[in-house]
Parts: C-alpha cells; sequence; structure tokens
C-alpha cells in the first residue's frame, strides 16, 4: 500500500525546489569537506557545480536505461523501475563526486534484482558488464551495504506498473473505449521516459500511472477526460479532482522536457569529474586499495564476555573511513 | 542515521543464524531489550543474501502485535546487524521442555495469537512460507510472535509468477509444495498452522516424514490418495509423475488424533485439505467454534512467563 509505504512518508517531496536544494547541500557539503585549500571563486574550477552534477546524473540515468535494456536474461519492468528510485534517492544525499554514478548505477540495478525477486548471480550481473568483471563484482558487493544505508533501509518500491494494469481493467470495464490495449504502446513510451525526469520523487505511482493511460489515449486520438472526472472522481469532490489534473499535466509536462545531454558537456564533466572526485572512493586508488586490505585482514573477533562491547566489531573499515 | 553499535551493550550470544550470530543486547537510550541479528557479508558470494532483503522488506511492511518486530538496522564493518525485539522462549522450546506448561487453554490462547499473526499478514499480502514451532516466539509476557521471514515474500492475489518449491520445513510442507508446484499461494502457510495446532495438542508432529518422499508418502496414507475431487489438478504438478503410491484409503482423523475433541479435529481438517482452496483462512479460524468452547482460551495473565535462563 503506496499511502502507508516509506515512499510516501520519506520519498515523496513537496516540489521540485526541494529537490534542487538537497542536490545544491551535499554539493556543497562535499566541496567545503574537500576544497579547503581551494580559493572560494576558483572552486567550480575544480570541482562540478550544482548544474554539472545534474547534467552528469542524467547522462547516466540515460546509460542506467541502456544497461537494463540489454541486460541478459530479460529483466522485469519492475526492476528497472526500482534501480531508477533507488539511483535517484542515493544521488539526493550524495554528491556524484563522492560516490561515481557508474559505480552507484551498477549496484543500485544488482541491489533491484534482489529485491524484485529477479534472481541472477553476480556472476551472470557481471557478465552484462563490459571490462573488469571481478573488479566489477568487487565494487558492487563493496557498494552494497553503503547503497542499503544510504536509502534508510527503504527498500519497496511501488512502481506505476502494477496502477497501469489496475486502470486498464477498470477503462475495459466501465468505459465505452474500443480496444484499450491499444494504449500499452503509448503507455510504456511514456513510462521509459518518466523515470528520466524527477517525477517519481514528486508523484504518487497511481497519478504518473494515469498520466501514462492520458497520455496514451490522446496519443490515440481518444479523449479519457470523462472518465477522470465521471466515474474515477465522481465522489471525491472538486479540491482532489484539481490535485489531480495538476499532477498529471505536470508530470506530462517534465516527460515531454525529456532531453540526453549534449555528448560534449558530457565529456567535460567526467573530465573533470576524474580529477574532484573523492579518492577514498576511487576503486583505482591506493588510499582505497589499502582500507579494503586492512578491511579483510581484520578477522572476526570471537565473542568474549569480558571483552562486550567489542564483540560486534568486526572490521575497521567503519573506523577508517570515519577518520 | 545515528544508530549504531555503541547504543548498545552485548549481553550474550543467543544463538547462530544461518548468516551469522544472534547476541542478546541493551539498547542503552532506552533500557530495552533486543537481539543483534549479524549478517556477515564478507564470505557470502553473491553479497546480501535475498534472504535477509526478504525479511528487510516484510518487517518493515508488518507492523503487528504477534509478529516480531524490527527495530533497526545498521551496518558494522562488513556485516550488517538487525535489531529485532528480544524473545525469550518459543513454541519448540516448550513443546520439548515444559510439556506439561501445554495446556489446553494455553494451547488455544497460542493458536489464536498464531492466526491472528498470520491473518494480518495474508491481508497485507505477505507469505511466510516457513512457518513451524522454531519459528514462533514467545515473549516474557507470554506472548507469541512470527518470526523468521526470511522466506516471507510478497504475493500477488492475481498470481501469475513462479516461486521456488524449496520452502517450508518438511514436517509442516503443503503437500502441493512437496509435489514441487512453482505457483503456489499463501495457503501453504495454512497447511502449516493445521500441522502446528495438532502438535500443540498432541505434543506429537502431525506428519513427521524422515525424507520428502517420506514425508509424501505419510499424508498420503492419512489422507488417501488424491482424486480429481478432492484436489483438483495435483496431477499437472512437476513431480507427479517422478513417483507413485500405493493406493489408500483415508484414515479416520480419530485415529491419527486420538482423544481429541470434536470440535479440535474439525479446525485441524480444515486446514489439511489437499485442495488449498478448500482450507480455512486464518480469519475464518479465529471464528472457530474451538475457540467459543470451554475451557475458553487462556487470558495473558495466564499464559507461562518465559525467563530468559530457559531459552535456547
Amino acid at each position: 500500500m503506496f499511502s502507508t509505504s516509506s515512499q510516501r512518508k520519506f520519498w515523496t517531496f513537496g516540489d521540485e525546489n526541494e529537490l534542487v536544494c538537497l542536490r545544491e547541500k551535499h554539493n556543497l557539503q562535499f566541496i567545503l569537506k574537500h576544497g579547503v585549500h581551494i580559493d572560494e571563486y576558483q572552486r567550480y574550477n575544480f570541482f562540478l557545480t550544482p548544474d554539472e552534477e545534474r547534467l552528469l546524473l542524467k547522462q547516466y540515468e540515460l546509460h542506467l536505461k541502456e544497461f537494463c535494456k540489454r541486460f541478459n536474461p530479460p529483466m522485469p519492468k519492475g526492476v528497472v523501475g526500482t534501480a531508477f528510485h533507488y539511483f535517484k534517492r542515493f544521488y539526493l544525499y550524495n554528491s556524484s563526486m563522492d560516490y561515481h554514478p557508474k559505480e552507484i548505477l551498477a549496484t543500485c540495478v544488482y541491489l533491484a534484482c534482489k529485491v524484485e525477486e529477479f534472481n541472477v548471480s553476480i556472476g551472470q550481473f557481471v557478465a552484462n558488464i563490459k571490462g573488469d568483471r571481478e573488479k566489477a563484482s568487487d565494487i558492487i558487493l563493496n557498494n552494497e551495504l553503503l547503497l542499503m544505508q544510504q536509502l534508510n533501509y527503504h527498500l519497496t518500491i511501488h512502481n506505476p506498473f502494477r496502477p497501469v494494469e489496475g486502470f486498464l481493467i477498470d477503462i475495459k470495464t466501465r468505459c465505452t473505449l474500443a480496444n484499450p490495449e491499444r494504449l500499452r504502446g503509448g503507455i510504456d513510451e511514456f513510462l521509459e521516459k518518466v523515470f528520466l525526469t524527477d517525477a517519481c520523487l514528486l508523484y504518487a505511482p497511481s497519478q504518473i500511472a494515469l498520466a501514462a493511460v492520458l497520455h496514451a489515449a490522446s496519443k490515440e486520438q481518444e479523449n479519457l477526460d470523462s472518465y477522470v472526472t465521471e466515474m474515477l472522481f465522481r465522489d471525491a469532490g472538486p479540491d482532489k479532482l484539481a490535485i489531480l489534473i495538476e499532477a498529471v499535466r505536470k508530470i506530462r509536462s517534465m516527460v515531454k522536457m525529456v532531453e540526453s545531454p549534449a555528448r560534449e558537456r558530457v565529456r567535460i564533466i567526467e573530465k573533470k569529474l576524474d580529477r574532484c572526485r573523492n579518492q577514498e572512493n576511487n576503486p583505482d586508488s591506493e588510499i582505497y586499495k589499502r582500507r579494503m586490505r586492512e578491511a579483510l585482514d581484520e578477522d572476526d573477533l570471537p565473542y568474549t564476555s569480558s571483552n562486550n562491547r567489542m564483540s560486534l566489531d568486526t572490521s575497521g573499515i567503519s573506523q577508517v573511513s570515519n577518520s | 542515521m545515528d544508530s549504531d553499535v555503541t547504543n548498545y551493550s552485548v549481553v550474550g550470544r543467543i544463538g547462530e543464524g544461518a548468516h551469522g550470530l544472534v547476541f542478546k543486547a541493551r539498547h542503552l537510550p532506552t533500557g530495552r531489550e533486543v537481539a543483534l541479528k549479524k549478517i556477515l557479508i564478507k564470505n557470502l558470494e553473491d553479497g546480501i543474501p535475498v534472504n535477509v532483503m526478504r525479511e528487510i522488506k516484510a518487517l518493515q511492511l508488518l507492523r503487528c502485535k504477534y509478529i516480531i518486530k524490527l527495530y533497526d538496522m545498521f551496518p558494522r564493518g562488513m556485516s550488517l546487524v538487525l535489531v529485532l525485539e528480544y524473545m525469550c522462549s518459543g513454541l519448540w522450546e516448550m513443546l520439548h521442555h515444559s510439556q506439561q506448561e501445554l495446556t489446553l487453554p494455553r494451547v488455544k490462547a497460542y493458536a489464536q495469537m498464531l492466526l491472528k499473526g498470520t491473518r494480518y499478514m495474508h491481508a497485507h499480502y505477505v507469505m511466510h512460507r516457513d512457518l513451524k514451532p522454531a519459528n514462533l516466539l514467545i515473549n516474557h509476557e507470554g506472548i507469541l510472535k512470527i518470526a523468521d521471514l526470511g522466506l516471507a515474500r510478497l504475493y500477488w492475489p492475481d498470481g501469475g509468477r513462479p516461486y521456488s518449491h524449496q520452502v517450508a520445513t518438511r514436517w509442516y510442507r503443503a503437500p502441493e509444495l512437496l509435489y514441487g508446484a512453482r505457483y503456489y499461494t499463501e495457503k501453504v502457510d495454512l497447511w502449516a498452522l493445521g500441522c502446528i495446532i495438532a502438535e500443540m495438542i498432541t505434543k506429537q508432529p502431525l506428519f513427521s516424514g524422515e525424507s520428502d518422499i517420506e514425508q509424501l508418502a505419510i499424508v498420503l496414507q492419512h489422507l488417501g490418495t488424491p482424486t480429481e475431487e478432492s484436489w483438483p489438478g495435483h496431477k499437472d504438478l512437476p513431480d507427479y509423475h517422478k513417483i507413485t503410491f500405493p493406493e489408500s484409503s483415508p484414515t479416520p482423523w480419530l485415529e491419527l488424533l486420538p482423544g481429541v475433541e470434536p470440535d479440535a479435529v474439525h479446525l485441524v481438517k480444515s486446514f489439511i485439505m489437499y485442495d488449498d482452496n478448500k482450507r480455512i483462512s486464518a480469519k475464518e479460524a479465529l471464528r472457530h467454534q474451538w475457540f467459543q468452547n470451554r475451557p475458553l482460551p487462556a487470558s495473558l495473565e495466564d499464559m507461562p512467563k518465559p525467563t530468559p535462563n530457559k531459552s535456547k
């Protein structure tokens, strides 16, 4: 039930401005932590600006979409939707300079596979990744716990796919629209794009689903307005209807505005990121490798009653990263 | 996210789960006793086990007096620690070490708590898939709670997705699972409920096979060879043709549950049906005559209060 979910309570935001503020805050936090030695007027020559971070993440959302599309075995839509939610949530509270989006992207998809019960082993998973697969699997498994923590362990995602099915059944039984199944093409196309926007951080899955259905209907030169006003919202009162109409309008306009970032721009940002990213979280850096070695060298301490507080203390990873 | 291990003082080790140790601890800010279930990740091939994800998802969704609570979680080095409600005993311990405590009124009270927990789970479209005495824990107040939701998963009432049939501990496993069904429903839990309630009454497991095949043989021997009427579609189950059993007619329930009052037999029988559509739901079972008959279910004051030193 979405109405009682953590998604509604913690991950549905009031407006786009709130999202912008959160992202700017974590951009600035990173810079304040890592850029004390850089003159304030020069800082954005070295670090990414909030806008650059946005553009970069938009590019990686496109990569996420492509990765899932090509995934073998074919991935259910729910996994893709959940991975998108995780990715967006992660970067509301973290800067891409702290954690590289290509690493978080893969971890989000891997976690989504598990949570949505699409069972693939890590071996099968990284077979879909180009390059060094062993390294990829290390990165994913090392990041999994971090990702869960950053999601505040809110793993359950309510995607718009099930409400879409509900609307289609309802339209078939209560509406005179001929052959509602022909709406599917338009709906799928719309939902694919909607995940490239912030809509899922702002609206309920059923609102997004309805926007998709209405969009698909208008593409088919059909009009479902009376279905919405006279059937869905007949007893709901004009306020609720007005809220819904505004939500649908906004979601549709967000989808209309989706565009791919300019390739050259992204290339420059990526280069900048290579220099300004947090080396502690860069799997190729010496500091990262040393930290991993230390974590592995520490053995699980057995429980001893004289050593109560320490018995859960099994590895140095958290202490090192805090220092 | 200020939760971390410094908020807890570990009191002792209480067990070893599939993925790591379980500790008893005190949450220092509140003084609350908790169980810390530590899942060691670095040795696990595929990272955090799917079972752990399932348990987290299920426990976050379910908030019921008769289902164990997940208070919090935090990473600890390469481990994930789940902070769970501390339960000092369980139904398994009661059945094996304190049978004399299990009087009929108390059995009825435990059965009610179990049914209420299951009713709640099923109302939230979660099936547990591994209900058994060892997963039913009892706290110091005497309240029974459903635990170990590592196999629990969400299901959709319209079905349509195959699930693993390697679920549920053998003695409590529904016959469709024994025949390798991949499409099954929350009603596998109802079969287990029947087994557990019968076991609480007689202090003996209802069907105790030593192997999966023997388990099936025992069930078939007692309920009789299934027919298309008693179990529609059973011939289409994946493993149906892999093994044949001698024809048998049903054993009378009075033989299966000797000395058990007719209303109790009727309730157990209503769960132990081949056809999962005919099994009584947890919600209906709570209205069963057995609970209205004397002796009435014990009140919470009259329930045994386990003490930690009796725990496993």
